[in-house]
């Protein structure tokens, strides 16, 4: 009988303890590194620049697959993932059991539309066993950022945010050497951006010449809400609650704040009035027609992001228009959509940037965060921006850094690496004054008054977004692709349409988007709001 | 009766020995059915269940309605419903548009008298088929875009307005339609020409001596004999009036032509691919197919009604 009992009594106590250690730390773990080398994938974007290198093989993926082998004995495997078609891309991975161990995406509602399916690991177990092995995860993103999608009900954390180190978000451009000509000072009002906009037009023959017919006084892409934000944004009354951004504010384009029509309105007219370009809606995402265009210089302003036009070095905008042009054409900055209150507001999202989740095919949920501890320390991360002195960059005397035009194997494909340090975007060595001072050095080739410029007035009188956790919006489910569709294709629709018709064809696209799903998200987001917060 | 059934036994054991590499070749395609047509259609019960990427789908739970959940959902859904109305559209005038053009191209080649020159015609018809449609988008880009294409710049040029043939719904229509022969005509064609061939010549000898003409020739030989190709094909075509092609229209389209170019193939890449519903897009697909497997049938019966062979 005694015998038995101790039998079973061993028994349970085994039981016990093997649940207990069913998530305990991973026992091939000593002292900080692994036992055996240990093998994980990470994704990286694919921007297929003209003269850029093999995102998943070259320079920098060399030191980081170096560093984590010497560092914890993990081999680290890249994965690209074209940039542009993120989302869709990332989809078909997942969908297929095939995503990287390490994967990371903009869209948030794909990661929640996959974690309902059991598709992806819950970080939170994870992040309270290992936090002691992260500890430049967490001094870089804080636990705003890492716990920033926490499920208020039930304490999961689907995704880690990384951070935006530098919120900025679109710019305002216009041809300087344009203006100079026409003797126009810049615009600082709609009506004077308007005005702007029709001498370009009307003055075609003297600024192109013979290629007069290809004048484009304000250009736009198939992604309106995107490319023509600010113009729609002055429209939006400046007195918005925080309710009201939040419950409407789904959309990543904010198609339903208050008074978007009248904006689009405005672009309706310029487009009747030969102001836009005429093909706009007709290239997708990642097509480079209107970046050749823009480089030939035929385009007299567009928006888009902040510094679009300096990236890219020898192959980017400013480079490119200037062999092509003349040594004097450029584009500047400029703030012209005041709105009601007569205050430049911008828009911008709080701090968080891409989102970094780890699919449940990850059977590395250790060696994964440790890879983004590894990406997250500053030293490693200084290195990835700014590379190597002498090759990628020059220290000046005040110890501000400049990057030098870089071709060939040791190129960076995307600003400041931002493809690899996927925890962080914006440059950041540490020192804020050095931050700032350095980013204005640091576009290769070109002068630092228009960076600066950019930098100053993408952020000014800005209205950041506010973190609201009520758990899961149910309506949203896998909506978010095909609204976003719709609304592209209701806002081309709108802006081309005749302006009698306008508000015709408005309303009927504006009512399909509510119906196939809009009004149900907001009825569900008003109520959970007014749950968590009262109305 | 045991001796009858002894020499059936010789017999088929005698066939067997004769002809087994046949059926070990027939084994070949046979199996590439069952592995790759028949046991994927045991996921069709996805139509019927909640999906979820983690369980094999005979573990699902089944969805409401008596598991028609998603069916009623996608009749309720407008995007399913406009892409229905443009599958059928497009499809249909694929088919009025689309389906003679090879039969009037075959005849036009078979009336040539320079073998060389029918020779090289052919080839230059049938070179768009191996463009992919991606490439013709681009082209068509190039060609017809309302600023930039090449069109409208001469139409210009002319003193004529640009025509929309991409940028409005109508005009995206017909455009579609256009490419659509443009690519496959020729391509189409092989099939009626292979029938031509097998014209007895002696009826075009005997036509010769009565003094038929040659549109009399066509008119009472050359169509009656191809009589029987058409009506396959034409019932293979109808077979297909609610499949929908997925890269034409997703690379023609555009934001501005969204009404007529969203068909089922693309709504099923946005809900289910993009969005995740798989359950939804795999019962709309059980839906196309079994309109299609209608269609087929009813075609055949017909065909047959007429006095035609009908494919089975």
């Amino acid at each position: 009988m005694r015998k038995r009992l101790f039998v079973v009594l061993c028994l349970s106590l085994l039981v016990l303890a093997s649940s207990v250690l069913a998530f305990a730390a991973d026992p091939g773990f000593v002292n900080g590194r692994f036992t055996t080398t240990r093998k994980i994938t990470v994704e990286v974007y694919d921007r297929s620049n003209p003269g850029g290198s093999t995102p998943e093989d070259n320079f920098w993926t060399d030191f980081i697959k170096k560093g984590m082998l010497e560092k914890y004995n993990v081999e680290v495997e890249f994965k690209p993932v074209p940039r542009w078609t993120e989302v869709e891309v990332i989809n078909n991975l997942l969908a297929a059991g095939d995503a990287p161990d390490v994967c990371v995406t903009y869209s948030y509602p794909t990661i929640q539309t996959y974690a309902n399916m059991g598709g992806v690991l819950d970080l939170a177990p994870y992040l309270e066993e290992y936090r002691e092995y992260l500890p430049n995860l967490f001094d870089l993103l804080g636990e705003t950022n890492i716990y920033w999608n926490q499920d208020p009900n039930t304490g999961t954390v689907w995704a880690i945010e990384a951070l935006l180190f530098q919120n900025k978000k679109i710019n305002t451009f216009v041809r300087e050497d344009w203006l100079k000509k026409l003797g126009l000072e810049e615009p600082r009002t709609m009506e004077e951006f308007e005005n702007m906009l029709r001498a370009f037009r009307d003055n075609a023959e003297l600024l192109l010449g013979p290629d007069a017919d290809k004048m484009i006084p304000f250009s736009l892409s198939f992604d309106v809400g995107w490319r023509a934000d600010h113009v729609i944004m002055s429209y939006v009354p400046n007195d918005m609650s925080d309710r009201d951004m939040w419950v409407y504010g789904f959309d990543d384009r904010h198609l339903l704040w208050p008074n978007y029509k009248e904006g689009v309105r405005k672009l309706n007219q310029w487009y009747n009035e030969g102001l836009i370009w005429k093909d706009f809606p007709l290239y997708g995402a990642g097509d480079r027609t209107e970046d050749n265009l823009i480089k030939a210089g035929y385009v007299g302003s567009f928006i888009h992001n902040w510094d679009y036009p300096y990236r890219d070095g020898q192959e980017g905008i400013h480079a490119q228009l200037r062999n092509m042009v003349g040594e004097d054409a450029a584009f500047i900055a400029v703030e012209c959509f005041p709105n009601d209150a007569g205050i430049y507001r911008k828009y911008l999202s709080a701090p968080v940037d891409r989102k970094v989740f780890f699919p449940a095919t990850n059977k590395e949920p250790l060696a994964s965060l440790l890879y983004l501890d590894f990406i997250s320390s500053l030293e490693v991360r200084r290195f990835l921006q700014i590379g190597e002195e002498g090759v990628h960059h020059i220290v000046h005397e005040d110890g501000a850094v400049e990057m030098l035009p870089v071709v060939g194997e040791k190129i960076m494909n995307s600003p400041a690496n931002i493809d690899y340090t996927i925890t962080i975007n914006g440059l950041d060595l540490g020192d804020p004054v050095l931050t700032a001072r350095s980013i204005a050095l640091n576009y290769a080739g070109v002068e630092a008054k228009y960076i600066e410029r950019a930098y100053q007035i993408t952020s000014n009188e800005a209205r950041y977004g506010i973190n609201v956790q009520v758990g899961e919006i149910k309506a949203q489910e896998g909506m978010d692709t095909a609204l976003a569709e719709k609304r592209n294709n209701l806002l081309a629709q709108a802006i081309v349409a005749k302006p009698e018709d306008f508000d015709t064809v408005w309303d009927r696209g504006f009512n399909d988007y509510l119906r196939s799903g809009g009004q149900a998200i907001i009825d569900e987001r008003a109520q959970k709001y007014d749950a968590m917060y009262g109305n | 009766m045991k001796g009858r059934l002894t020499i059936n036994r010789r017999r088929v054991i005698n066939y067997l020995r004769k002809y087994w590499s046949l059926y070990v070749m027939l084994s070949i395609p046979i199996a590439y059915f069952i592995i790759f047509r028949y046991i994927p259609m045991t996921y069709i019960q996805i139509a019927f269940k909640r999906y979820s990427i983690v369980q094999s789908p005979w573990e699902m739970p089944w969805a409401g309605d008596n598991g028609f959940e998603y069916f009623i959902k996608a009749f309720r859904n407008l995007d399913f419903l406009y892409a229905l109305r443009n599958t059928l559209l497009l499809n249909f005038l694929d088919l009025i548009m689309g389906f003679p053009a090879p039969i009037i191209l075959a005849l036009l080649l078979n009336e040539l008298a320079f073998p060389r020159f029918k020779r090289l015609t052919q080839s230059v018809a049938y070179l768009p088929h191996f463009l992919s449609w991606i490439i013709i988008a681009g082209l068509a880009k190039q060609l017809f875009a309302p600023t930039s294409g090449l069109i409208n710049i001469f139409l210009n040029r002319l003193g004529f307005q640009s025509i929309p043939f991409l940028n409005d719904p109508t005009h995206w229509v017909f455009t579609y339609v256009f490419l659509g022969i443009w690519r496959n005509v020729g391509w189409n064609t092989i099939i009626y020409l292979a029938a031509l061939t097998n014209i007895n010549p002696e009826l075009y000898e005997a036509s010769a001596i009565d003094g038929a003409n040659r549109w009399q020739n066509i008119w009472y030989i050359t169509l009656p004999g191809l009589r029987p190709t058409i009506f396959t094909l034409l019932i293979l075509s109808l077979g297909n009036i609610l499949s929908s092609e997925f890269d034409r229209p997703y690379a023609l389209s555009n934001p501005l032509v969204n009404s007529v170019s969203n068909v089922i193939s693309i709504f099923v890449y946005r809900y289910g691919i993009r969005g995740l519903q798989f359950s939804l897009t795999t019962a709309v697909g059980l839906f196309q197919s079994v309109v299609c497997v209608i269609f087929l049938v009813a075609a055949n019966a017909l065909a047959k009604r007429f006095g035609e062979r009908g494919i089975w």
